[in-house]
């Protein structure tokens, strides 16, 4: 009975205790070197049934420099298991890396993964060359606020592995703007196989400010099967940590206006050489380099006694790197005067030194008078004063009611300004002569039957010939004969201005007088022997080949 | 007939009307001349625009001393009107005798005066068409040319020549101004800080080529060119009535 009792309350037991969550992880490989690509497997294991997790990849935060990217779950309906696989490459840092502990959300309860680890050491035999990998490209440097900094992501492919496609870029800059500037370019031949994203990046405060940029690529191993397409995703990490300061006021000359780079000053254009005094050009001043040309403040140009300066507008360029400041110039003198300087001041900042640019003044030649030329006037002020006859003038006597029949209209605006009045004159003109056009090509058409009938006459040989041909394959003797002196009665009426029925063999002679007349005579009789009889048994066939000839003959013939 | 004879007969009776004299003819011939400036405006703004209320718009306003609005109102008299006698005889005496200054019509803008823009355009239009049509119509009906199409033709290309200097010198006429402000410099360059050149005054009319900048390069009877700021001119070519220049523009 003490026995009974104890099973049934170690059976009791059993039954009341609470299963827990079985959770396990493996990495593959266990040890890795630093960079090296690798995969994390996590196996689920509860007492309900679990299906899928949600929000994993927040949930998830891998270290610094680690890329850990979920490829997939496996579920099974109706199962209390679950598998989740991860790709990931390894940091650069050599150590021991924790992937803290985290949540899997499922519907009906949350399972909590203990911290895994990643060993990275040096001793691990690994050929970084035979993977593809992705590298940062960037200036490791001060970088300067205002500064255009051009990056880039290189996505090169392995001895083993080839990359193929890239996405999910995602990018965290504080205290920078970031654009993309192009995606999934083709490396240049000397990297090697592989993709490159370019960005530009602008520093728009000072101080150190973190720049992540994450992003996945698509690889394709070399083997490939059934099972084994060979393309997997392979995520990627950057971390840096970007310092950055104000272009320095020790030796910035008074005309630096933003200018950050190396830039060239292309030279000056005028819109025209031979201006007269007042009348304005334009003048641009092209400048091309690597920098920050859309940050560029136009340099301010001031008028003097030889040129007034207008308010500039310019224009753009970003396909060609370059930058066109535009003024308008009016010449105040006449003669040979040189374009006001355009000047301005660049900051270099691998030199960390501040360089100057002029644009080259061109030389104009102004024509027209000088504004202060004063008429002088030569008067004898002791000479009798001329009486001068005042001219009869006056004003003539209003007449507001008088009218003209022609002169009524109002001058505010002509009828040559009037809405529709030049399209609709347009309109009509187009009509006109689309309609003479139209009345002309019939009317000559009219008056040229032949062209029409030689048309159809064309059409039906045409038509022969390939009933003709067809019957031939058919092996169908007579109806290849009736084909082709149709199409030959066709022809030669159309040239001889008759029926077609009426067309005979002398008829086809004059038509075609190298034709052969025994043929013809065969054919005729083929297709025309039960005419006015029942037809006797066929003759030989002829030269089939030589009958289609003939009547390829008569459709060439103008 | 009878129709045809009532038509004419109303077309031709406002001409022959002998009308007895409104209050504005009665104010001008009393001396109040801004009287007649009042009624005569209202009269163009109620029942239309002609060359003679125009015309006599600007004798009241020239009496008045306001030299640049009857210089507008005589060129635009001209505009409706190239020979009304009115508008010619205040242009003449303000040549002559009151110290104003006009561009010398060029010889295609004196053959241009001859008619009015607008009716050297219909001319133009109405000569194509028929050129136009005699060419398409014997096409179009499959038939030869008559004599009287021949001379048609003949008549209507020749009245399409004679209308291209016509139209190239109302061109040239539409592009004027008249000073309308007192004491207007003409600058070097269209700034407001240019350079004034020399001067030009009240009603004084210009030849107007191209605006820039709030100006518009001008030039003056005697050659010289220069800006003006936009305000200080009045396009010959505009509203009936003067521009109010002193009226500020609407909040």
């Amino acid at each position: 009975m003490r026995r009974l009792l104890s099973l049934c309350v170690v059976l009791c037991l059993g039954l009341l205790a609470r299963a827990e969550d079985r959770v396990s992880w493996e990495i593959t490989p266990r040890v890795t070197a630093p960079g090296q690509p690798f995969r994390l497997q996590i196996m689920v294991e509860s007492d309900i049934v679990l299906g899928a997790a949600q929000f994993i990849s927040r949930e998830i935060k891998p270290p610094r420099g680690m890329a850990l990217r979920l490829s997939g779950q496996l579920i099974r309906p109706d199962s209390n298991e679950a598998t989740f696989n991860f790709s990931g490459v390894a940091p650069e840092q050599l150590g021991e890396h924790v992937i803290p502990s985290f949540n899997l959300r499922f519907a009906r309860k949350v399972v909590l993964v203990p911290e895994i680890r990643l060993r990275v050491s040096d001793q691990v035999t690994y050929r970084r060359e035979a993977q593809a990998r992705a590298e940062l490209v960037l200036p490791d440097r001060v970088f300067y606020v205002g500064e255009l900094i051009r990056g880039a992501i290189r996505m090169r492919g392995g001895e083993n592995e080839a990359v193929v496609a890239s996405y999910g870029l995602e990018s965290l800059a504080e205290g920078f703007s970031m654009a993309v500037t192009a995606e999934r370019q083709a490396l240049p031949d000397e990297l090697g196989q592989g993709l490159q994203t370019t960005f530009d990046l602008t520093p728009i405060r000072e101080g150190a400010g973190e720049f992540s940029l994450n992003g996945i690529m698509l690889v394709q191993s070399g083997e490939t099967g059934v099972f084994n397409q060979g393309g997997r995703d392979r995520p990627f990490a950057f971390r840096r940590r970007l310092t950055v300061a104000h272009v320095p006021e020790r030796g910035r000359p008074p005309e630096w206006n933003g200018a950050i780079g190396r830039f060239v000053a292309e030279g000056l254009q005028i819109s025209k050489d031979k201006p007269e005094v007042g009348e304005p050009i334009r003048l641009r001043a092209i400048l091309t380099g690597d920098g920050n040309l859309d940050r560029i403040l136009p340099p301010e140009l001031k008028g003097d006694e030889t040129w007034d300066v207008l308010p500039a507008t310019e224009r753009r360029r970003h396909a060609e790197d370059q930058r066109m400041f535009v003024y308008t110039l009016v010449p105040r003198l006449p003669g040979k005067l040189r374009t006001p300087a355009v000047r301005l001041a660049a900051f270099d900042p691998a030199t960390k030194t501040f360089s100057r640019l002029e644009f080259k003044p061109l030389e104009i030649t102004v024509t027209g008078n000088a504004p202060a030329q004063v008429d002088l006037v030569t008067a004898d002020p002791a000479a009798p004063v001329a009486a001068q006859p005042k001219p009869a003038t006056g004003l003539a006597t209003p007449e507001p009611n008088r009218s003209s029949p022609f002169f009524r209209g109002s001058p505010e605006g002509s009828l040559g300004d009037a809405a529709g009045f030049w399209s609709a004159n347009a309109t009509v003109l187009g009509l006109v002569v689309a309609a003479t056009t139209v009345t002309g090509i019939l009317g000559y058409l009219a008056a040229h039957p032949e062209i029409r009938r030689r048309r159809r006459a064309r059409a039906l040989m045409r038509a022969a010939l390939a009933e003709a041909e067809a019957c031939r394959r058919r092996g169908d003797a007579r109806g290849f004969a009736v084909a082709v002196v149709r199409g030959l009665q066709a022809g030669v009426a159309a040239r001889l201005d008759a029926e077609d029925q009426a067309m005979t063999q002398s008829d086809v002679e004059r038509v075609l007088p190298d034709a052969d007349r025994a043929r013809l005579d065969g054919l005729f009789l083929r297709a025309q022997a039960d005419r006015f009889a029942p037809a006797p048994p066929l003759a030989a066939a002829g030269d089939a080949d030589a009958d289609l000839a003939l009547l390829r003959r008569l459709l060439a013939t103008r | 007939m009878k129709t045809f004879a009532l038509l004419l007969l109303c077309w031709l009776a406002p001409l022959a009307a002998a009308d007895a004299p409104g209050a504005a003819e009665t104010a001008y011939a009393k001396g109040d001349y801004a009287g007649a400036v009042e009624l005569w405006s209202k009269e163009i703004r109620a029942e239309g625009v002609t060359a003679a209320r125009l015309a006599a718009l600007g004798n009241a306003e020239w009496r008045l001393g306001r030299k640049g609005r009857a210089m507008v109102c005589w060129e635009r008299a001209l505009l409706i009107d190239p020979r009304d006698p009115v508008a010619n005889a205040g242009i003449k005496h303000g040549l002559d005798a009151g110290g104003v200054d006009r561009p010398k019509p060029t010889a295609v803008e004196e053959y241009a005066a001859f008619l009015t823009a607008d009716l050297w355009l219909l001319l133009a239009v109405a000569s194509f068409w028929t050129a136009v049509l005699c060419v398409a119509v014997p096409r179009l009906r499959g038939r030869a040319a008559s004599e009287g199409n021949q001379w048609t033709r003949v008549v209507a290309l020749t009245l399409l020549a004679l209308c291209f200097p016509g139209l190239w010198g109302s061109r040239s006429l539409d592009a004027r101004a008249v000073i309308r402000k007192p004491e207007v410099s003409l600058r070097l360059t269209p700034t407001q800080l240019g350079e004034p050149m020399s001067g030009v005054s009240e009603g004084d009319v210009v030849r107007t080529e191209r605006p820039l900048n709030g100006h518009m390069r001008v030039r003056t009877a005697d050659g010289k060119t220069g800006w003006v700021r936009a305000g200080e001119i009045e396009a010959v070519r505009g509203p009936g009535l003067p521009a109010d220049l002193d009226q500020k523009a609407a909040p």
